[in-house]
């Protein structure tokens, strides 16, 4: 890690537990909501900007896109989070998810540093679809991200409404609607990612042979991630699926996205970062091997 | 009080829940019934029936020349209550409160001035304790005493109004029901609201749902009535027998019809969301006996709030009304004071109106005696002269006797003072005055209003 590097992660760090802090003391005391969103969406922008830089300037060291290499995945999309949260937060009327991005945007930058350096074998994959699979695939973890917060606190918020407990917490979340619309906007936007990712992820894969059961179980939760967000799309125009049942099905969804993404971290090599390595990569002679490519499907 | 007790026995959102209390309510055609039964026990003179959502009251002060104490009023308000319970049912005795004489009167002033209420400061009781007023002056319930502690109430009530921020704010069960309502959808101006029933909590649940809503609709039992209130909101009217298909429409559901039985089913709730797609649905049900069946709120995406669950709602906004409290106590304070002193003049009216009576008669009898035979030469004109000379020498001889009387009876030395003249004077053993009893009534009304110059109000 480089000293500006190693600067930028710091103040990302805090910029985003700074944002955590206003938004948990609002949950708690209830107390200033209009200063409350507007300082800590300040403080998110701020922290999605050095979190831009951070890692701008990392894959610049690094010598890897981060739309390619697997050493960014699960930062970009806490970044991309917070990003679309803070474009939307207005339209969705639901501030508080802030509540979640926040936090997870904190997590997910330390877990990018404690999942491993770069991979030495991002220079194997080289195909035209390989931008567009990570891509597409961070985008819909983003916004399934959001929908799965906004889902988790329909759920508290739902709760509390049917044990009549509408005082405190109840009055400081979103309106009810307003998350369920929230939820489902946000999964409109990351299903057609999504959908993008398993076609490239599966035209990929009908290159390769099959490796071992972490390719086999990436594959399974990936399709069950589309299945089960489908089914809630679906259903819930169809049947009139909204509520509870919506949010449970998103938040399954997004577990089984996540799972996916998480067998690839855990199956992804961790060789030491070398500018070296890099090079050396690009001047061998790309094979054909199964996909290490970020993404929630093959 | 000097005068016979006034008793109160009740219950309401603060002893009972209300599976109890919309057990004794009484809807308004059943009011004289009511009435009835109170004024027919032969200890209670005058009556008055209070039921609302949230309380249901009776009032009585004991019959004119009746000795009959507080526990015999009470025995005849509680027989009327069990009356109404049924001989399968009972009342928990801890649900119900009692509170006689001065203790009455506070609480009457209290609930008037909305300082007993659930949300505090809320302006519909005092409309409801004047058709209960209404009410219980049609069936010739009330008299003198109650009536006039009723009254007070009124000003006690205007008073807080005027002189605190106690009702200041839109708090009230209706607009605790809309804020609950922007808690689920956001804002309203997507969204309808049905009223069912259309009396006046329907009215006040339109005034503030109506602000911001995407429209009213009103149904209820009578189409005219439903109507002429959806007419003032540019809403839609329709009979109950539409309701099912008005809950496809609605979001919001306010419920206040007077009916004894569930106006919403669960299986009809279930008919409709299959056909809503599941859109969420919203009960405010703030009818006593209630109208939207409970079980429903546990239909996915529906939810039913009554009257009580409004109730932590309600805690909040009262934060904002507590300090003035203080003030409004102050002025209930103030108020019962002054009834007091009135309540006390009217214990010694009739020994002045006696003493008056007796002394006028002495003179009187005098005169005619004298005119009958010495000066029996006199022209009717001297005679008219004599007899008007003798009305004032009463009215100039009773000034100072009268004035003390009332004194006294503010310093608590009535009752003495009355033995006393009525020894002296050897005049008819007072005895409380009947509130149909309308001359002597307004005799004592009258000689009360001499010593403390206290006017009733002619109109509330």
């Amino acid at each position: 890690m480089n000293i500006a590097e190693g600067i930028l992660l710091v103040l990302t760090s805090l910029s985003y537990l700074a944002a955590t802090l206003v938004y948990f003391a609002f949950l708690l005391n209830g107390r200033g909501a209009s200063t409350v969103n507007r300082v800590g969406a300040r403080l998110l922008a701020l922290g999605a900007s050095l979190h831009a830089a951070h890692i701008c300037v990392a894959s610049l060291y690094l010598h890897i896109c981060p739309v390619e290499g697997i050493h960014f995945p699960v930062s970009v999309v806490a970044m991309l989070m917070c990003v679309v949260f803070l474009a939307l937060r207005k339209r969705v009327r639901a501030d508080v998810l802030g509540a979640f991005v926040a936090p997870f945007a904190l997590t997910a930058l330390f877990a990018s540093r404690m999942s491993g350096g770069p991979s030495a074998d991002t220079g194997h994959v080289r195909n035209v679809l390989l931008p567009l699979h990570v891509f597409v695939n961070v985008g819909g973890l983003a916004m399934f991200g959001l929908a799965f917060s906004a889902a988790s606190l329909y759920l508290v918020q739902e709760r509390l409404l049917k044990r009549k407990r509408v005082e405190g917490l109840f009055q400081r979340l979103p309106p009810l609607d307003a998350l369920d619309r929230a939820e489902h906007r946000f999964l409109l936007g990351g299903f057609p990612l999504l959908t993008v990712g398993i076609l490239t992820g599966t035209a990929w894969a009908r290159k390769v042979e099959m490796g071992g059961t972490a390719d086999v179980l990436r594959f399974g939760f990936g399709y069950a991630a589309w299945i089960l967000i489908a089914s809630v799309l679906v259903l819930r125009a169809a049947a009139g699926w909204r509520g509870r049942r919506a949010a449970y099905g998103t938040i399954a969804g997004f577990g089984f996205a996540m799972l996916a993404l998480l067998v690839y971290l855990v199956r992804a090599p961790a060789a030491p970062p070398s500018p070296v390595v890099m090079s050396t990569v690009n001047t061998t002679v790309p094979q054909i091997q199964p996909p290490s490519v970020i993404g929630i499907v093959p | 009080m000097s005068r016979g007790p006034i008793v109160v026995v009740g219950l309401s959102h603060k002893s009972a829940p209300v599976e109890v209390r919309e057990k004794l309510a009484v809807p308004a055609e059943e009011l004289p019934q009511v009435l009835r039964a109170l004024t027919h026990d032969p200890h209670v003179g005058e009556a008055m029936f209070l039921s609302t959502c949230n309380r249901v009251e009776a009032y009585v002060s004991p019959r004119s020349g009746s000795n009959a104490t507080p526990e015999q009023l009470a025995h005849a308000v509680r027989k009327v209550f069990e009356a109404r319970v049924g001989v399968n049912a009972r009342i928990d005795p801890g649900h119900l409160y009692e509170r006689e004489g001065e203790e009455a009167v506070r609480h009457i002033f209290r609930v008037a001035a909305s300082l007993d209420s659930m949300v505090l400061g809320e302006p519909q009781i005092l409309g409801q304790v004047k058709d209960a007023y209404d009410a219980a002056t049609e069936n010739q319930a009330l008299g003198h005493f109650l009536g006039r502690c009723v009254h007070r109430a009124f000003t006690v009530a205007k008073r807080v109004r005027t002189e605190t921020l106690l009702g200041a704010g839109t708090v009230s069960i209706s607009s605790v029901a809309v804020d609950l309502a922007k808690r689920i959808f956001g804002d309203l101006t997507d969204h309808v609201v049905l009223l069912v029933g259309a009396g006046e909590m329907a009215e006040a649940a339109a005034k503030s749902l109506g602000k911001g809503a995407k429209a009213i609709r009103v149904c209820n039992r009578s189409l005219p009535r439903a109507a002429e209130l959806a007419a003032q909101f540019g809403g839609a009217a329709s009979t109950l027998d539409t309701l099912e298909q008005e809950l496809l429409l609605a979001d919001v559901v306010v419920t206040s019809t007077g009916s004894s039985t569930f106006v919403i089913t669960k299986e009809m709730v279930k008919r409709a969301m299959r056909a809503r797609k599941g859109r969420t649905l919203f009960f405010v049900d703030i009818s006593v006996p209630r109208n939207v069946d409970p079980q429903i709120h546990e239909i996915d995406n529906v939810y039913v709030f009554n009257v009580d669950d409004l109730e932590g709602q309600v805690r909040e906004a009262m934060k904002a009304r507590v300090s003035e409290v203080a003030a409004a106590e102050k002025i209930v304070s103030n108020e019962l004071d002054e009834f007091r002193i009135w309540a006390r003049g009217l214990a010694v009216a009739p020994t002045v109106v006696a003493l008056r009576a007796r002394t006028r008669a002495v003179l009187i009898t005098e005169l005619e005696r004298t005119l009958g035979s010495r000066l029996r030469h006199l022209p009717e004109g001297d005679r008219a002269a004599l007899t008007q000379m003798i009305e004032s020498a009463t009215n100039k001889l009773m000034h100072t006797p009268t004035t003390r009387l009332k004194q006294a009876s503010v310093e608590e030395d009535g009752p003495d003072m009355v033995r006393a003249l009525t020894h002296l004077f050897d005049l008819p053993e007072p005895h409380e005055e009947g509130p149909k009893d309308t001359a002597s009534e307004k005799d004592a009304g009258q000689a009360a209003q001499d010593g403390s110059d206290d006017k009733a109000p002619q109109t509330h």
